[in-house]
């Protein structure tokens, strides 16, 4: 069974197709990249995955098991979280506290009314292992709205991971940062738990190589082409869609 | 059944003053995202200028003329050197700007007070517009006609120069996308001020309007402000046409439930205001995903 | 290296040596005791009319305190709570008076009563946000408040008289004595800010905080954020019905007035003042309205336009409040040290 199974996927904005005819698996374990130009309609695919944006017909399946539209908070239950391709982040409270909350959001504990919610040590714990694990450590108790930008992207990441999914959606988790936070973000992510799949969306073709096995590149919405990198860059379509823009 | 009519009449008759106000409420939110709260205080400003300029004239006519040039101004100076700039300084949210406008309401009720007095004032009906008319077997107020037929004809006007001007293509744009009118080379300040001023003169047109049938008082903006807000949610937030039915529901409503449901007469429309917010979030004519 | 904390996420116990302890919370604990100590001596040097003051300022703070929850806290402005505030003044008076039950009875059947229905009128008006929830707590408000003038059964627009106050002669105190009252309300606005700074630093509490910054994220962590705002809504009106119950034995009589949206103005406004989202917020800001309004009502009877000048230049000018002010004074202090 697939980690992930897109099927028949079509999204319609009036009469604009954003998303037609996709079929997507995505196994277990697997690093899926999706590439393709602004519009392909990758972000609206990440919406219609995690329950924000209903589909116009087509079935996403998780583990099996379909997603519940309009339910996002039951998606990331069920395994599936994801990072933002804006940050979101609850900008004026610290960093460890975003990543406490993050945390909190799996334990019993988040139904807890009387007790300080420091007083729950083991939430705590793995918030503060998510800042190390992120190399956040040093920013621990400064406002989110202090933070630079690629502070803000990797804290960005660390949230969706304290969610402690099987399932694991990137949106352009390296726009905006610097070569050294890329690198360290390829390494963390290569570093996590080979178990975990991913899905990333990502402009960056480095970033993309360096981390997924399988890349979908996608164009108006339909699946150009689906394989390694070598068949992706060998690919004709492909150069001239995508990979021609960048690498001319 | 006449006493219906007559009530049902009185009822549009209603619907066509709240419109009046709601219509430029609308209009301000659809355009700038500003909750006007003290909308209700160019209603009361509208009032007394008009009582004053009919005081010195001796002129109905005049008043209506004359009366709405103070709330247009006043409200395009609130616009264009008060919430504009708290706008653009970025901290403060339309949620704030609604507050700050909560209390203007008061403090103009409290200084008309302060200049007025409390007691309450009115404006005599125009020899024009007394007496009454004999309609479908029933006599009906001229002047409250009167009402109904301003109504309408603002409401065909608005809806002209809004489908068929440059002007009214311009507004839609900016209801639908800011940046665009921005881009289009308009002074969008100038732009929000002078909506922000016609509303206001609307409101206070609206006043005026009412002053015959109506008490002038220094708390009256209050009262009227809660039924146009409830007119603005059941048609839509920055919905034109919606506040438009909307204005007739509710005034109809309201009427009604005094004639015949005296004991409901206060909350009749706030249960329906909320029967609709319960199935339609977003307003009986509202636009699904122009939220505020 | 092990980087795989998603899945061995107790491995590394030791990672934690320190729990954060804010400065800000030091610096409030230090102010805390002469605070508290100020409060229970004040009848013993205080004048009978600061000591009614205070009792004011004390309801006024735990009303302002529930407004703070859902307004400071969660982020959802309302212009609606003073329905509450009714609510537990007209559910004592029904209880006790309609229906002859005793105060011990009435007082906490009129809380949960206030707490279900708050959950029902919350499960509606948190389905909007914005100005869209202000305007449809309003109408709410509106609602009740035109029911309560056409009630007969409470008198309509003159409202209830002979509100009791609590039996204390178990502890020989009379609670129609000015001093006995003030230690009443003192008791139960300590407990009642108690209550709401365990809410708030609670895991719930800091819930309705993410929900501030942003509900989306919220959402995408895996929080139900509907039944957090339903939530917050229950326990801010539960919290303003207690300041409800105060006032109306403070006056011995309750009456629709209690629920005019200039009531839940007020309550705002003393939020804004204090400073959103800091506990003792409101109790500042119901210390500094209390005061103000009094001040002019003895030099001037236009309450109406001095409450709206005051009302505009607190939110163009005073945002933060006079404890955000302190705070980043001490922030600042804290940042330099």
């Amino acid at each position: 069974m697939s980690a992930l199974e897109i099927r028949n996927l079509r999204k319609a904005f009036g009469g604009l197709q954003i998303i037609g005819d996709l079929d997507l698996k995505v196994p277990s374990g697997q690093r899926h990249a999706l590439i393709g130009p602004n519009g392909a309609g990758k972000t609206t695919l990440f919406n219609i995955i995690t329950g924000w944006q209903p589909p116009t017909s087509g079935e996403i399946l998780i583990h099996g098991v379909p997603v519940q539209q309009g339910r996002p908070d039951l998606v990331t239950r069920g395994g599936l979280s994801r990072s933002f391709q804006k940050n979101m982040l609850l900008e004026s409270v610290t960093v460890l506290e975003n990543l406490r909350v993050a945390c909190q959001a799996l334990d019993a504990s988040r139904h807890s009314i009387f007790r300080s919610c420091w007083s729950f040590s083991d939430v705590v714990r793995r918030a503060h292992l998510a800042a190390e694990q992120m190399h956040l450590d040093t920013v621990l108790h400064r406002n989110v709205n202090e933070l630079s930008y690629g502070q803000k992207r990797q804290l960005e990441v660390a949230i969706a991971l304290c969610a402690e999914p099987k399932i694991l959606l990137m949106d352009e988790p390296a726009a905006g940062t610097s070569p050294d936070e890329r690198a360290s973000l390829i390494k963390l992510i290569n570093g996590l738990s080979t178990e975990l799949t991913i899905l990333l969306v990502e402009h960056d073709m480095d970033v993309v190589f360096a981390i997924c096995d399988v890349i979908t590149v996608l164009s108006y919405g339909k699946v150009l082409a689906t394989g390694s990198k070598e068949e992706i860059q060998s690919n004709p379509q492909v150069i001239e869609a995508y990979l021609g823009q960048h690498h001319a | 059944m006449q006493i219906f009519l007559i009530q049902l009449l009185n009822g549009v008759q209603l619907s066509m003053l709240v419109f009046l106000l709601a219509v430029g409420l609308t209009l301000i939110f659809g355009l700038m995202n500003i909750l006007n709260l003290a909308h209700g205080a160019f209603f009361t400003m509208g009032a007394y200028f008009g009582l004053v300029v009919a005081n010195k004239t001796g002129s109905f006519w005049l008043a209506l003329l004359i009366g709405p040039l103070l709330p247009f101004v006043a409200g395009m100076l609130l616009q264009f050197f008060v919430l504009q700039p708290l706008a653009q300084r970025g901290r403060s949210t339309h949620l704030d700007l609604a507050l700050l406008t909560f209390g203007l309401l008061f403090a103009t009720a409290g200084a008309v007070e302060y200049i007025y007095g409390s007691a309450f004032h009115s404006i005599g009906t125009p020899d024009l517009l007394k007496g009454r008319v004999a309609l479908l077997g029933i006599e009906f107020p001229l002047y409250r006609l009167f009402i109904i037929a301003v109504g309408i004809a603002i409401a065909a006007a608005l809806v002209l120069v809004i489908d068929r001007t440059l002007v009214g293509a311009t507004l839609r744009a900016g209801v639908d996308n800011r940046e665009m009118v921005t881009a289009l080379g308009i002074n969008i300040n100038v732009l929000f001020a002078l909506v922000f001023g016609f509303g206001s003169a609307l409101a206070g047109f609206a006043g005026i309007v009412s002053a015959p049938i109506m008490s002038i008082y220094s708390n009256m903006g209050i009262g009227i402000v809660v039924t146009t807000f409830v007119v603005v949610v059941v048609g839509g937030l920055g919905n034109l046409k919606g506040s438009f039915y909307a204005a007739l529901i509710v005034g109809v409503t309201d009427t009604l439930a005094q004639a015949y449901l005296p004991e409901a007469e206060l909350f009749a429309i706030y249960a329906m205001l909320i029967a609709v917010m319960i199935f339609r979030p977003q307003g009986l004519f509202g636009a699904a995903g122009r939220v505020a | 290296m092990s980087t795989d904390f998603i899945l061995t996420r107790d491995k590394r116990v030791g990672a934690l040596k320190r729990l954060p302890v804010p400065a800000l919370g030091r610096a409030y604990a230090a102010l805390f005791g002469p605070f508290a100590v100020l409060l229970c001596a004040l009848p013993f040097f205080a004048s009978g009319y600061v000591v009614t003051l205070a009792v004011e300022v004390m309801i006024a703070g735990v009303f302002a305190s529930g407004i703070n929850l859902l307004t400071g806290y969660t982020g959802l402005v309302s212009l609606g709570q003073a329905m509450f505030l009714g609510f537990g003044g007209y559910g004592i008076a029904i209880g006790t008076a309609l229906l002859g039950w005793p105060l011990w009875v009435s007082a906490p059947v009129t809380l949960v009563l206030v707490a279900v229905i708050a959950a029902a009128i919350g499960a509606i008006c948190t389905r909007t946000r914005g100005v869209e929830f202000l305007l449809i707590t309003l109408a709410f408000s509106q609602m009740f408040y035109g029911a309560a003038i056409k009630l007969r059964w409470t008198n309509g627009s003159d409202g209830m008289t002979g509100i009791p106050r609590p039996d204390l002669s178990l502890l020989g105190l009379n609670a129609d004595n000015p001093t006995a009252f003030y230690y009443y309300v003192l008791s139960v606005a300590a407990l009642a800010l108690l209550m709401l700074w365990r809410i708030v630093t609670s895991p719930f509490g800091s819930v309705l905080v993410g929900i501030r910054e942003n509900e989306r994220r919220m959402t995408s962590m895996g929080y139900a954020v509907a039944n957090y705002k339903i939530g917050s809504f229950a326990l801010a009106a539960v919290t303003c019905a207690v300041a409800g119950i105060l006032q109306s034995q403070y006056t011995y009589f309750v009456n629709p007035d209690a629920m005019s949206w200039q009531m839940s103005g007020e309550g705002v406004l003393m939020v804004i003042i204090g400073g959103a989202n800091v506990i003792l917020g409101p109790l500042v800001g119901a210390a500094v309205f209390v005061v103000v309004k009094q001040a002019l009502s003895m030099i001037t009877e236009e309450y109406n336009l001095f409450f709206g000048i005051f009302f505009m230049l607190v939110v163009a000018f005073f945002r933060g409040g006079v404890l955000g002010a302190i705070s980043k004074l001490i922030g600042k202090r804290h940042e330099r040290a």
